[in-house]
């Protein structure tokens, strides 16, 4: 077990090494001169050419490449008599690096990856994903424990009652479920409960995990406003877990297994739950996994028309303005995201179905 | 102990339609053995359903009475009926593949039922389970206790369903072809474990099979199911030395076996209607070798299976499945090729066929080397040697109606001028393998297991081959339609000269077939002469082993 989870990890840093190289080069072709793009209106040649010298875009791609690399690797190599780019200008931001090894002024560190700057608000990329990420992070994962629970309660007695009345009315759900677009059920969702409904339930149209207060100007944490958002984007994957766990439980339901679980004399319940359910949960916590990886990327549709400042809406906003060291950095660390997700779910199939440890 | 009366069980909600099994009355006393004998579907599994309550749902008892220790079961609420399962009666199935639960451990899901039904706690519960293991003789029952389904051999999870029936004493043990899905050697000790398990506990066992060698040696009492109902009863002896009903009569001649040797196996159909072609029937031959030249000269060929384990893979372990293997075929001889499941016998035909690479060694079909033919003209040379799988169900694509599936080979080899000629051969060909004309806008599912199979066949037919491979090509066919195709073959090779290299796992039946035998283990050949001369005098081990293992009938 220890082992497959190596391999695993393995695998992944591979796999990240891979979307480093990749994002690189793709962001290297695009137009457009970095220095330039950083200064913005005031360009004069020296301070062009300070900054270039400070991206190292005076060097070869290939150093460009080992230098963007070094500069992302927790573990790198560093000049401390050179005034090396991100941590020199940045050092309140990123905080002392631990040297593990020096001598003659050179050495390797321990230190969190830099990620530049933005071109447009000069705040550090690393600053802006420590403040939309949560958020997302929050969002995401409760419209998935939702969507999970929820649908699997469902699924059950779906799959149990096949053909009922319950049965029938949770195909029509989740097929309305699934094809209904998310921006469409969003603003749906927005104008039925916090403003036709307003008065009820006591929500709003749109707002973000802090608000201000309007009197003393101070951000207060308003959970209250997570709930239409996480119910809105957590639909789609609800109506998918429904089906999905039907099927799969009627599946597992009508194998040789089931029918010796019977005849030791186990009962309904416990022939469901303990035989059946848990050889069905395979293709659901695939899907369950897909999506949260997905609403990780940020739900940018349900972010936006919730206001919620998610990453999705920062990635859109970024896009807009041309601002690649935020795109590149929030593209960066959702794929690195998504990696250890997919890592976490293999080793989570491993710990359902023995018979995975094996290939 | 067990009584059922006037039984009769429906499918479905209307009346009068669909009836599985009608009038069944048996009885069963404490420590005693019955056996039911019938074809696939003639309601013995239903029966022993209706005796466990684990009918399906869509099946209605719609008359009679199962009485057990003078409580008639089917007047039970739902939750008393439980209690009855797992605790007094309890059944092994057929599939010991696919009964475990795969992401439980073995010993888990016999403890299961202990805890359920036994007031002890888990610890009693677990050693109970690791003395149950050693009781079905599983080698290291700790480990058992451990692992999981996956993990075991066919036999294996067989004795673990048997620990987990037997696990509360119960008073009647119903098994439903127990060893069918299993190797002979393995199904010897099966029988044997249930024989002693049941002398040891007392139990009442009831014995299903569709193979009276299998019945002979187990039951006290015997009865014969045909068609929903029940057509002869009595004890082994009766039945028989001196069966009544021509279908148990039928049933009991068109086995192949030891001490017959026809020329045609009796159909049960023929019996049934009366014709009874037991006495005017002539010998079998078996033909001598004649001829000089082989059609088929394998020479050493190797197939090597490597696995990978490890961090990086740097362990492997290399499986042999055929291990320089060698032998000839002659013209027009059937050659058979018996072993257990695991020996090689299906990896060997289909890499003389090039079907899988093999990693060394020559075929030489009519003195070309097929290991040394480019894509073409070895699309040309499997023109003439074709493959009959051993599955009927699925070896024909569902969605293809039989005509078209019967013609494709045609068309991928372009044979004959055009459609309207091909239409004309595959009728014939319908026709040679006893379908009708009309087959052939039907599809797959309206056909039966031994009617599927003789499609098989016709589409084999459809390239005029010179050489067929049986791959244990009637295993999964009941004995009553295996004589039928079995015939077919022979029939087939009396008209078009066939050579054939016919692969099973039965023994009696490759002797029958077959004109000289191989016998295989592990990869190797361990045997090969003529085919009456190996079952008389069999030389190694292991075909004496083989040989013994087969029950007599």
């Amino acid at each position: 077990m220890i082992r497959y989870i190596l391999k695993r990890l393995i695998y992944g840093l591979l796999v990240i090494w891979g979307v480093v190289t990749v994002i690189f080069f793709l962001f290297n072709i695009l137009p457009g001169d970095p220095a330039r793009m950083l200064l913005g209106q005031r360009s004069d040649i020296s301070s062009v050419e300070t900054i270039q010298k400070e991206l190292g875009l005076d060097k070869p791609k290939s150093m460009q490449y080992l230098k963007f690399l070094n500069d992302l690797a927790p573990v790198s190599y560093h000049n401390f008599d050179h005034i090396d780019s991100y941590w020199y200008y940045n050092q309140e931001f990123y905080g002392k690096r631990h040297v593990i090894i020096s001598s003659h002024g050179r050495g390797i560190v321990l230190k969190w990856p830099y990620l530049r700057t933005s071109y447009q608000s000069k705040r550090q990329v690393s600053a802006i994903i420590a403040e939309a990420f949560p958020k997302t992070l929050l969002l995401a994962t409760s419209s998935i424990v939702l969507a999970m629970i929820i649908g699997i309660l469902l699924g059950i007695p779906a799959a149990i009652y096949k053909d009922s009345a319950l049965d029938r009315f949770l195909l029509v759900f989740s097929s309305f479920g699934m094809s209904i677009p998310s921006f469409f059920a969003a603003i749906i969702m927005a104008w039925l409960f916090a403003f036709v409904l307003a008065d009820y339930t006591g929500l709003q149209m749109f707002g973000s995990l802090y608000s201000v207060d309007d009197y003393t100007g101070k951000e207060y944490l308003n959970l209250k406003n997570l709930i239409l958002p996480a119910i809105t984007l957590g639909i789609r994957p609800l109506a998918i877990v429904v089906s999905l766990t039907r099927s799969s439980l009627l599946d597992a339901l009508s194998q040789d297994y089931i029918r010796t679980a019977e005849a030791k004399g186990l009962g309904s319940f416990a022939v469901v739950v303990k035989h059946g359910l848990r050889n069905s949960l395979n293709p659901v916590i695939t899907a369950i996994t897909g999506w949260f990886a997905s609403l990780m990327a940020g739900a940018v549709f349900v972010e936006y028309v919730f206001d919620w400042k998610g990453i999705g809406v920062v990635i859109v906003d970024a896009l807009e303005k041309y601002d690649l060291p935020v795109i590149m950095g929030s593209v960066l660390f959702i794929s690195v995201i998504l990696i250890f997700i997919n890592i976490l779910v293999d080793i989570l199939y491993a710990i359902l179905d023995p018979r995975v440890r094996l290939s | 102990m067990l009584k059922i009366e006037n039984l009769k069980i429906e499918f479905g909600k209307t009346k009068s339609e669909n009836i599985a099994v009608e009038n069944i009355n048996l009885s069963l006393a404490k420590g005693k053995a019955l056996g039911i004998v019938g074809e696939s579907g003639s309601g013995k599994s239903i029966t022993a359903l209706a005796i466990i309550g684990l009918l399906p749902p869509k099946a209605n008892i719609t008359q009679g009475s199962i009485e057990f220790e003078g409580v008639d079961l089917l007047l039970l609420s739902k939750r008393e009926r439980r209690k009855y399962r797992g605790q007094k009666i309890s059944m092994i199935f057929q599939e010991p593949m696919t009964s475990l639960n795969p992401v439980m451990r073995c010993g888990k899901q016999v403890q299961e039922s202990i805890i359920l039904n036994q007031q002890l706690n888990k610890k009693q519960a677990k050693e109970l389970t690791i003395e149950l293991f050693e009781k079905v003789n599983l080698p290291r029952p700790k480990e058992i206790y451990k692992s999981y389904p996956h993990q075991l051999s066919g036999g294996q999870k067989q004795r673990i369903i048997i620990a987990m029936a037997i696990a509360n004493n119960p008073d009647i043990l119903i098994a439903d072809e127990p060893t069918t899905a299993l190797d002979v050697t393995v199904q010897k000790e099966i029988i044997s474990l249930l024989k002693d398990l049941r002398d040891e506990y007392e139990m009442g066992l009831i014995f299903i099979s569709h193979d009276l060698g299998v019945i002979k040696e187990v039951a006290d009492d015997v009865m014969v199911m045909y068609d929903g109902k029940v057509v002869e009863t009595g004890s082994v002896n009766k039945i028989f030395n001196s069966p009544k009903h021509p279908y148990t009569k039928g049933l009991l001649a068109c086995r192949p076996s030891i001490n017959t040797n026809l020329k045609r196996l009796p159909e049960i159909d023929d019996i049934v209607n009366g014709q009874n072609h037991l006495e005017k029937s002539e010998k079998k031959i078996h033909h001598p070798i004649g001829h000089p030249k082989p059609t088929l000269d394998v020479i050493d060929l190797t197939k090597k299976y490597t696995s990978k384990r490890g961090l990086i893979g740097n362990k492997r372990i290399i499986i042999k499945a055929v291990d320089n293997i060698s032998f000839k075929v002659y013209p027009g001889e059937t050659l058979g090729l018996v072993g257990e499941s695991g020996c090689g016998k299906t990896t060997l035909s289909r890499a003389i066929l090039r079907l899988i690479e093999p990693n060394k060694g020559s075929v030489f079909f009519n003195e070309k080397n097929l290991m040394k033919l480019n894509k073409a003209s070895l699309k040309d040379q499997r023109k003439k040697i074709n493959i009959i799988f051993q599955d009927p169900y699925s070896s024909l694509n569902p969605r293809i109606c039989i005509g078209e599936a019967i013609m494709e080979p045609m068309l991928v080899h372009k044979l004959y001028g055009n459609n309207q000629i091909r239409k004309n051969r595959v009728l014939e060909l319908l026709e040679k393998v006893g379908l009708r004309e009309e087959h052939y806008n039907r599809f797959p599912h309206e056909f039966s297991g031994g009617q599927r199979q003789r499609i098989v066949i016709a589409r084999t037919l459809a390239l005029n081959p010179k050489f067929i491979i049986c791959d244990e090509a009637v295993s999964a066919l009941d004995v009553s339609v295996q004589a039928k195709v079995l015939n077919l073959l022979n029939d087939l090779k009396d008209e078009f000269g066939f050579t054939y290299i016919f692969i099973s796992h039965d023994l009696n039946v490759v002797r029958y077939m077959s004109d000289r035998l191989i016998v295989m283990k592990d990869g190797k050949i361990v045997e090969v002469g003529n085919a009456d001369q190996i079952y008389n005098n069999p030389s190694s081990d292991y075909t004496k082993s083989l040989i013994d293992a087969v029950p007599i009938s």
